[in-house]
């Protein structure tokens, strides 16, 4: 469960001040699969960053779960973030050099899980994304929408409560957009895993069961599908 | 994990790996070739010296040392002889009888120590027969004693060989003593200051005109110069009356220019490493700042800052373990072979000769050098990848990720 409450953030740099969220509440249970949608400028991929840690708000909490994410030291959230959330950024998401597999194993060498455990998982979820035969392939050796789909078996392999996906399909074409949202959804279904993903694309709000429209840092609209 | 991903980052640009790599090698290789030039040189200065009037050893008498008298013999020369010829240590000696003169030609006179030698034992000790322009060395001729001068005393006595040489000087007794002397030969060595000192006769034609027996001087020399130091604490603890000295004590000069060597080899080493440490900041640096985005979406998915920062420190480590055995190895390979077949000066040869260089030049490099170097490479790769790794932790996540 993630609770954000009256969080708003403001980016100063001494000449231009900009308040990109003004006091957002909100709660997002787990095995949601919700949209957040607004115009471009609107604070989405802020208020993602808060949500995950990346960023701290300038005033209000966000707990999740039990923790007060807010509280953390820098080092403390890195380890936070490892362990509880899951992320699949719009590009750059992978590790050039590593093979799909290494790349899905590499949070789970993070986390110092043995090796039989991290095999076993790797292969079970680069299955579960349909790559099951790219696995030793270089992210440059495979599509966009390949790399994204690695991308979220990375995020599921540490075991995070949610993953959170910053415009995950921005940059691919549409048939690549609806495989991985299917098999987003799927996930989402079967393991009950929680996603929260911003988006402009219409045929991604259309597949989400919850969609909170944010404008101008305020939630303009929050509506269960 | 970590150490594998910096292992493949290095590659990811090989141009510009392969650049600082054989930048940093050449610089190995240069900073190395100097200073074993540099090693060759002085060690073929200190070889000339010592082969040609320094000896490895030299035994007197304590009391000739200090007041330089005639009868200051050495005491035991007998024993001391006969030691020194049943090592095996030793390649030769040469016993000599020296004597403060006053030197006259027709043309001129200057002030010279008559050295009473054994020619064919100062053959296993000195080259001065090879310096001697003539080649009669001291060869016996008609009834006049044979002197060898310097050609600079030759020239200050306007005396040639078949001139005949007037020695004179005052005997342990205070009686004036005179010898006439025919010059046979004209040496000349790298050391002026000894060339217009010296001056050669038979040992026996000096005995027989000062009336003393023995030596005043007994120079040595040993199969390994190694084993000097350790063959005279030997002499010392067996004749403990004389004063044994070695080259380093004979001509400290020679030994200053070791410790010379020393202060230069030090600072070219640090050249070395700064060139060095600077090609990897440099690098380390581009490679940060073009994987900004990598690096920050490795910190937001939870890779914390000890295990980035071991990972850029890590990936100079490798640019230096591959471009310092290069270095290493390369430079072993070139001293080696020159070392063997030798450097050709030769297009020099006139100049090298006045300073006591020969024409052919042998590098050598101390086996610690490449220790030294070794780790010194490793530690400036290390400390100079510090400010590139601090760089990347300062990376805020939420920030490499927005720019596009
Ligand atoms: N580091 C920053 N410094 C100053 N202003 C910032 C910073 N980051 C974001 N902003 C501003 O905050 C506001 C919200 O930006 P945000 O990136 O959250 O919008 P968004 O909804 O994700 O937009 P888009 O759809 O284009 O991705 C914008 O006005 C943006 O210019
Ligand atoms: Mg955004």
């Amino acid at each position: 469960m993630i609770k954000v409450t009256h969080v708003t953030k403001t980016y100063d740099d001494g000449k231009v001040r900009v308040e990109a969220l003004r006091g957002i509440n909100v709660e997002i249970k787990n095995g949601e699969f919700t949209a957040i949608v607004g115009p471009s400028g609107s604070g989405k991929t802020t208020l993602l960053n808060i949500i995950g840690g990346l960023d701290t708000p300038t005033e209000g909490n966000v707990i999740i779960g039990e923790t007060n994410i807010a509280q953390l030291s820098e080092n403390q959230l890195i380890d936070f973030r490892l362990n509880h959330i899951g992320f699949v950024f719009q590009s750059y998401n992978l590790i050039p050099v590593l093979t799909a597999k290494e790349n899905v194993e590499f949070l789970m060498l993070l986390q110092n899980k043995s090796e039989a455990e991290r095999d076993e998982r790797t292969t079970k979820l680069l299955k579960a994304v349909g790559l099951e035969d790219q696995i030793n392939k270089k992210p440059n050796e495979m599509s966009g929408g390949q790399q994204q789909r690695v991308a979220v078996a990375r995020a599921l392999a540490s075991k995070p409560d949610f993953i959170l996906a910053d415009e995950p399909t921005a940059n691919l074409d549409s048939a690549s957009t609806a495989n991985l949202l299917d098999i987003m959804y799927r996930l989402n279904q079967e393991e009950n895993m929680t996603f929260v993903f911003s988006t402009h694309d219409q045929r991604v709000i259309d597949r989400a069961k919850r969609v909170i429209t944010v404008e101008d840092g305020k939630i303009l609209s929050d509506i269960y599908t | 994990m970590i150490v594998k991903i910096a292992f493949k980052n290095i590659w990811r640009n090989k141009l510009r790996s392969w650049v600082v790599i054989i930048a940093i090698a050449l610089g190995i290789f240069g900073g190395l070739a100097v200073i074993s030039t540099a090693t060759g040189l002085s060690k073929m200065r200190q070889n000339n010296a010592i082969r040609t009037y320094v000896s490895h050893l030299q035994l007197h008498d304590s009391a000739y040392l200090k007041y330089g008298r005639l009868d200051d013999t050495i005491n035991q020369q007998a024993d001391i002889i006969t030691y020194l010829e049943k090592s095996k240590k030793v390649k030769g000696i040469s016993p000599r009888l020296k004597v403060e003169s006053f030197i006259q030609s027709a043309g001129g006179t200057s002030g010279v120590i008559l050295n009473g030698i054994d020619p064919e034992k100062e053959r296993q000790v000195t080259d001065l027969n090879e310096q001697c322009i003539a080649g009669n060395f001291l060869e016996r001729y008609k009834q006049k004693p044979p002197i060898i001068i310097s050609q600079k005393l030759a020239t200050k006595l306007n005396a040639r060989v078949k001139t005949t040489i007037q020695c004179s000087f005052t005997n342990n007794m205070g009686v004036p003593i005179t010898g006439i002397f025919k010059v046979v030969d004209i040496f000349s060595t790298s050391n002026s200051m000894y060339d217009e000192l010296n001056a050669f006769v038979r040992l026996e034609d000096l005995q027989n005109l000062t009336s003393i027996q023995g030596s005043h001087e007994i120079a040595v020399v040993l199969h390994e110069g190694k084993e000097v130091e350790q063959f005279r604490e030997e002499l010392i603890s067996k004749f403990p009356n004389q004063h044994i000295a070695s080259w380093r004590g004979i001509a400290p000069d020679l030994g200053y220019a070791d410790k010379m060597m020393d202060l230069v080899m030090t600072l070219f080493l640090i050249i070395i490493m700064l060139a060095l440490a600077f090609g990897i900041v440099n690098t380390m640096l581009m490679a940060v700042l073009e994987r900004k985005k990598e690096l920050g979406m490795l910190i937001s998915v939870g890779m914390n800052k000890r295990k980035v920062f071991w990972m850029i420190i890590w990936e100079s480590i490798f640019l230096a373990l591959i471009a310092g055995p290069l270095g290493i190895f390369s430079t072993y390979l070139a001293v080696n072979f020159f070392g063997r077949v030798g450097i050709d000066l030769s297009f020099a040869a006139q100049g090298l000769r006045s300073i006591g260089l020969e024409s052919t030049l042998f590098p050598i490099l101390d086996d610690k050098y490449y220790v030294i170097i070794s780790i010194l490479v490793i530690i400036t790769a290390i400390l100079s990848c510090i400010y590139p790794a601090l760089k990347a932790l300062k990376l805020n996540p939420a920030e490499t990720l927005r720019t596009a």
